[in-house]
């Protein structure tokens, strides 16, 4: 019977909390094949995606290749573990002219040969029945995998696709993202969903200095991540208001740094309101003036109760790119349209901003008021 | 709501509706077949282009019909071409001519040039005349800039094609001028004109080129054979037949005359507006000539796009090219010389003739009062 063979990356390091994990990662791959016609079984260490339809099997690779948790899967045959039928099932690989091995795994150690010489006798099987293939453990074109399991089944296979890896999702906490329309923010969603975090995101838009455009852009950045982290909660909230307050009542050089201290204390609030444990953001050191130390240290500075993650920090553009790329991001970040950041850009924003700095410019600002205010232009969208 | 963004596109008229959906649901054959039914219809369309030929004042010439104003430029262009020849194009042509332009130039057969603009908008004739050589294929210049409503004086073109290169073809882009401004084709000198529906009230989606001598032109689409083989794939008639109700109802004259007194109340009005720039006025030289249809202006320290949204729930007003209002820069009034921060604040305004003036002066009076208003915010 043809199948889906499933293993799951770093849940193994896991002691008690195991099943835990395993129940989460189970729920998540059920809930990404829904709507799908399939039967799921679980061997240890091992699980089993059978009875789907052929026509739908790219399907079902594509989606399993998005949760989080898997470490790879391969298209198997499963059989009796019985050596004669294990046999005649690798004898239908066909190895004319190719390099090959055969690597044999027993979780049942009861199979009455051992691993390294049922391989070895397979692959003389194989040699005999193919005299233009060759065995070569290092260049080979083909490796043949037997998997003995501990339910009495065995499953042969020749390939391997790589899983995301991972947390299952959901097993992390909730954070919030600072959504921008940018190539980072999507990453950085991607990464700590990778770990395991659930993630609901915040956009702040300023109309009319921002285009609907760049609001619909977020939008379709949000509807391409669902299909990693599933449903996202995305909170929208008009910063217009804000921005002509900093403008009007503070130095030209701190726009961007109150700006960021205002969305934080936002963010900070969507957290409280919405049960959320983090704050997350796409910034990476050094990028641009308001992702200096100085800067998140004065941006972050506002925060007192929760962490904020920056998955992207170290990282080069090009990795963060390349990243977006993958996970499809990159083309729709690369639009054209203003952020809210990109509105009363100052010339020379300041580079090193202290908190001491930073404060006596937002003494020029009702700052509670603002962010009530902002607050209740609130938005939320659910987008999958 | 009040609307001017017509050089992006107009509202239908009902008129074209109905005959749209009797073209479509009742009349619906196909012009190719044989059957009498199909026959009628293809009379018919060829009774829309002898009235086409007769609206652009063309004594000879036949009409194609085309899926709009890019597929006829295309055709215009692509079908023109010849190997080792020279096609010169202004550089102030609308994206549908500029970036075909620009992708026959990554072609080392073919030999492209760009005329520069001289600072009223027009066409520069004095680097065109520079440009031409016996070896000029062809020369697309537009008839009224899509961007700032200049007019190019086409015939002053032709002269200098047939003094220097007369073989080579004139293609001009007429989906500006077409049912908006009164001229004769035939006193132009235009070998190749397109036209497109939508902005005349028709349909979207259909628009013509006109063909003075269709041996000059070769195919770019291959199919069966419609259109003299030069536009293979079956008419959109309901569209043609739409299209026709809307240029044949215009009364060309009588709307230039509505539009230019529309032009000059607005101006008048913005023109008592501090921070507020008037191209028309601004650029104007001895040889300018202004399409009233269009006015681009700029307002000092205010980006324009943030005031068209601004606007946009009272006044609908354009960003220029709306092709190209996705796209960052101004190719157009960069090359006229403007600087910077007055393209990135500047708007344009498009009439129609089915305003009226109170519309004319309260849209004035709006855009007026909310300039104020985003300039003093971002100040």
């Amino acid at each position: 019977m043809k199948v889906l063979l499933l293993r799951f990356g770093e849940l193994y390091l896991k002691g008690n909390n195991r099943n835990l994990f395993e129940g989460q990662l189970i729920n998540n791959i059920k809930e990404m094949l829904a709507g799908e016609e399939f039967k799921f079984s679980k061997t240890f260490g091992r699980y089993v995606i059978s009875n789907y339809k052929d026509e739908r099997e790219g399907e079902i690779v594509t989606k399993l290749g998005r949760v989080f948790g898997l470490h790879s899967f391969s298209r198997a045959e499963e059989i009796d573990a019985t050596p004669e039928s294990i046999q005649a099932e690798v004898e239908k690989i066909d190895l004319d002219g190719k390099s090959f091995k055969v690597i044999v795994k027993r979780a049942d150690k009861s199979f009455p040969i051992k691993s390294m010489d049922f391989a070895s006798s397979l692959g003389g099987v194989m040699l005999k029945k193919y005299p233009s293939s060759r065995v070569d453990l290092y260049n080979y074109d083909t490796e043949i995998n037997v998997d003995i399991r501990m339910n009495g089944k065995a499953y042969v296979y020749t390939t391997l696709i790589k899983g995301q890896g991972g947390l299952p999702l959901k097993t992390a906490g909730k954070g919030l993202l600072l959504l921008s329309g940018g190539i980072d923010s999507p990453v950085a969603c991607y990464l700590m969903a990778k770990r395991g975090m659930t993630m609901e995101a915040v956009h702040f838009h300023s109309y009319p200095y921002t285009s609907e455009r760049a609001k619909e852009k977020v939008f379709s950045l949000a509807k391409i991540l669902s299909g990693y982290v599933g449903q996202i909660k995305l909170h929208v909230i008009s910063f217009t208001k804000i921005q002509e307050s900093i403008h009007v009542h503070c130095k030209p050089e701190f726009m961007i740094t109150i700006m960021r201290r205002i969305m934080m204390r936002i963010a900070e609030k969507l957290c409280e309101q919405n049960g959320l444990g983090a704050i997350v953001t796409g910034e990476s050191l050094g990028q641009v003036a308001s992702q200096t130390m100085q800067s998140m240290t004065v941006t972050g500075s506002v925060i007192s109760s929760l962490p904020v993650f920056r998955p992207c920090i170290a990282m080069d553009k090009e990795e963060i790119m390349a990243i977006a790329n993958k996970i499809d991001t990159y083309e729709t970040s690369i639009l054209p349209y203003e952020d809210c950041c990109t509105v009363f850009l100052p010339k020379n924003p300041v580079i090193k901003p202290t908190i001491e700095k930073a404060e006596k410019e937002e003494s020029h600002l009702d700052i509670e008021a603002l962010v009530k205010e902002a607050l209740a232009t609130e938005e939320i969208i659910y987008i999958k | 709501m009040i609307y001017l963004d017509n050089g992006a596109t107009t509202k239908m008229f009902e008129e074209c509706m109905d005959i749209y959906k009797e073209y479509a649901c009742d009349a619906f054959f196909n012009p190719s077949t044989n059957y009498i039914h199909g026959v009628n219809i293809s009379k018919k369309l060829d009774e829309v282009r002898q009235n086409l030929l007769a609206k652009l004042g063309a004594k000879r010439g036949d009409i194609i019909f085309t899926g709009g104003a890019t597929e006829s430029n295309n055709l215009a262009i692509r079908g023109s071409l010849r190997k080792g020849w020279e096609h010169v194009f202004s550089i102030g042509e609308h994206p549908s001519v500029y970036n075909v332009a620009k992708d026959i130039e990554t072609f080392s057969d073919y030999s492209v040039k760009f005329v520069p603009l001289s600072k009223n908008g027009q066409v520069d004739y004095d680097e065109l005349e520079k440009l031409l050589s016996p070896k000029t294929r062809l020369i697309s210049v537009m008839h009224v800039s899509n961007e700032t409503g200049a007019i190019n004086d086409i015939k002053r073109v032709a002269k200098i094609r047939d003094k220097i290169c007369p073989k080579a073809l004139l293609h001009v882009d007429g989906v500006q001028a077409f049912c908006k401004i009164e001229f004769n084709l035939d006193d132009l000198g235009v070998d190749l004109y397109t036209i497109s529906a939508h902005k005349f009230h028709g349909p979207k989606g259909v628009g013509a080129l006109y063909v003075r001598n269709k041996q000059a032109l070769k195919s770019i689409v291959f199919g069966g054979g419609q259109e003299f083989g030069l536009r293979s794939g079956t008419e959109n008639v309901a569209g043609i037949m739409a299209m026709a109700c809307a240029f044949n109802k215009i009364n060309v004259k009588e709307n230039f005359e509505k539009v230019k007194k529309f032009n000059t109340l607005f101006i008048e009005n913005m023109n008592k507006v501090d921070g507020v720039h008037i191209l028309k006025i601004d650029n104007s030289d001895k040889d300018s000539s202004f399409s009233p249809y269009v006015i681009s202006l700029s307002f000092d320290g205010v980006n324009g796009e943030t005031l068209m949204r601004a606007l946009e729930n009272d006044v609908v007003v354009g960003m220029g090219s709306a092709c190209s209002a996705k796209k960052s820069g101004n190719r157009v009034l960069e090359n006229m010389g403007m600087d910077k921060s007055r393209i990135k604040s500047s708007l344009r305004v498009s009439f129609n003739a089915y305003l009226n003036e109170e519309e004319v002066v309260s849209s004035a009076e709006i855009i007026a009062k909310r300039y104020k208003e985003v300039w003093e915010k971002v100040k």
